[in-house]
């Protein structure tokens, strides 16, 4: 018995390419997500309103994103493999 | 009626597990939104406790896996099953004892194969499932969680390092409410499925299901209420000590843990890997807090875990040889393991007894 042929080598990249992506993107989308609502309120306070609104953006993808990111994990979990 | 009444023994025994399990776990999955102040403890308790239930549900390829990917399910018989549960359920409470950080999954796995190597030899194992599916996966699952931990929480602080540290924390808290229900989530998925997994084994050695037959549904929501029930319960206990056991991070070290414990334990799910998520949570919270400084990690904790990595499945596999001897002296019938169940009922009251008369625990008030 081989160790090379006993492991399930498409499984196991399978999990590691997926939880970099999942893990990974979640956090930067959420981290997005908080520059640009942070910034966006920094800005507009000090009257900067055109700036606010790009960073109001990033905020809105950013959360889109991780919720969006959630969603898919849910549904490929339910789906058969 | 006598095969019906071990079936009835081995499927209490394998939900008593269940909620051991449950019970066991619940720090691992709350215990970083308390310390954060994400969320109280008593509604991160009741939380975790819903998402496990409803984590069940999601997949069943975990019980596929333990039903029939690691042991040969035409040799075993329901006595090997009962064996091997109780291997884990006993190692699973020397070390809740000793307070070492073993896995129950490893202890169930390392039980069934014990039980079933002394009952039908090697070719009751197969030994490329247990390799190919468990070990390996149990090896790489920790150590790619302990790395996605720590390049989120790089990334993260990449993003944000330089805003004002109020806002960026109170967001990092609502954002682990949702990576510590994914935490808890894929908890519920991967562990309560080792039951089901076990239980639907069970049934097909004593001829209630076909071999290859799916998990009923009956075993899905019991398996799943025992879980979340241990999980609140063990939420007690662990609100009153959690004062003395938590690592301090911040709330983005413990959105980047959570994210990247339930990345790795929901990919391994889909893919039907059986691991310990003790080990995958503990490997991403290692990595979230040495990214920020590696001196900040208790690394004698992380030797420790793999200490009891290595023990737990010989251990547990020692127990439920030993177990499934002694169930055989009373014949191949339910006397053997009523006796057996009879034995631990009382030797888990004793431990019980004999552990809360040891030192008062932290209030949550004080913790």
């Amino acid at each position: 018995m081989r160790l090379g042929t006993v492991v399930e080598w498409g499984d196991l990249l399978q999990v590691v390419w997926s939880s970099l992506v999942a893990g990974l993107g979640v956090t930067f989308a959420f981290s997005l997500t908080l520059l640009g609502a942070t910034r966006a309120v920094d800005l507009r306070r000090d009257g900067h309103a055109g700036a606010a609104s790009v960073f109001a953006v990033v905020m809105v993808v950013g959360l889109i994103a991780t919720a969006a990111a959630i969603v898919f994990g849910i549904v490929v979990m339910t789906s058969k493999n | 009626m006598d095969s019906d009444a071990i079936v009835v023994i081995v499927v209490a025994t394998a939900l008593a597990f269940d909620f051991t399990n449950g019970f066991h776990d619940t720090a691992n999955v709350v215990a970083t939104s308390i310390s954060t102040r994400a969320m109280n403890p008593r509604l991160a308790v009741i939380y975790a406790a819903i998402l496990n239930f409803v984590g069940a549900f999601l997949s069943l390829a975990v019980a596929a896996t333990i039903a029939s990917g690691i042991v040969e399910a035409d040799l075993i018989t329901p006595q090997i099953v009962f064996g091997g549960l109780v291997g884990a359920i006993a190692w699973n409470l020397i070390t809740w004892y000793f307070g070492l950080p073993s896995s129950s999954s490893h202890a169930l796995i390392g039980g069934v194969v014990g039980a079933a190597l002394v009952a039908e030899g090697t070719d009751a194992v197969i030994s490329d499932g247990l390799i190919g599916k468990v070990a390996v996966p149990a090896l790489v699952a920790p150590i790619l969680a302990f790395v996605v931990g720590g390049l989120a929480i790089l990334i993260a602080y990449r993003l944000v390092g330089r805003l004002r540290p109020g806002p960026v924390t109170r967001g990092f808290r609502i954002g682990q409410v949702l990576s510590g229900g994914m935490l808890a989530l894929a908890h519920g998925t991967n562990d309560a499925q080792k039951t089901m997994g076990v239980i639907t084994l069970a049934l097909i050695a004593n001829g209630n299901l076909d071999s290859g037959a799916t998990t009923p549904d009956w075993v899905i929501v019991s398996a799943a209420s025992a879980i979340a029930l241990g999980t609140y319960f063990g939420g007690w206990r662990i609100i009153r000590t959690m004062g003395s056991r938590i690592i301090k991070m911040d709330a983005a070290q413990g959105f980047a843990a959570q994210g990247a414990g339930a990345a790795v334990i929901l990919a391994s799910t889909h893919v039907g890997f059986p691991l310990s998520t003790t080990h995958t949570i503990s490997g991403a919270v290692m990595g979230a807090g040495a990214a920020k400084r590696f001196s900040a990690v208790r690394w004698g904790v992380a030797g420790n875990i793999v200490v009891a990595w290595v023990l737990t499945l010989p251990a547990a596999a020692g127990i439920g040889a030993v177990t499934y001897g002694i169930t055989r002296v009373f014949g191949t019938g339910a006397v053997g393991p009523a006796v057996v169940s009879v034995l631990i009922l009382i030797a888990v009251g004793a431990a019980f007894a004999r552990r809360l008369q040891q030192g008062s625990p932290i209030t949550a008030a004080e913790s």
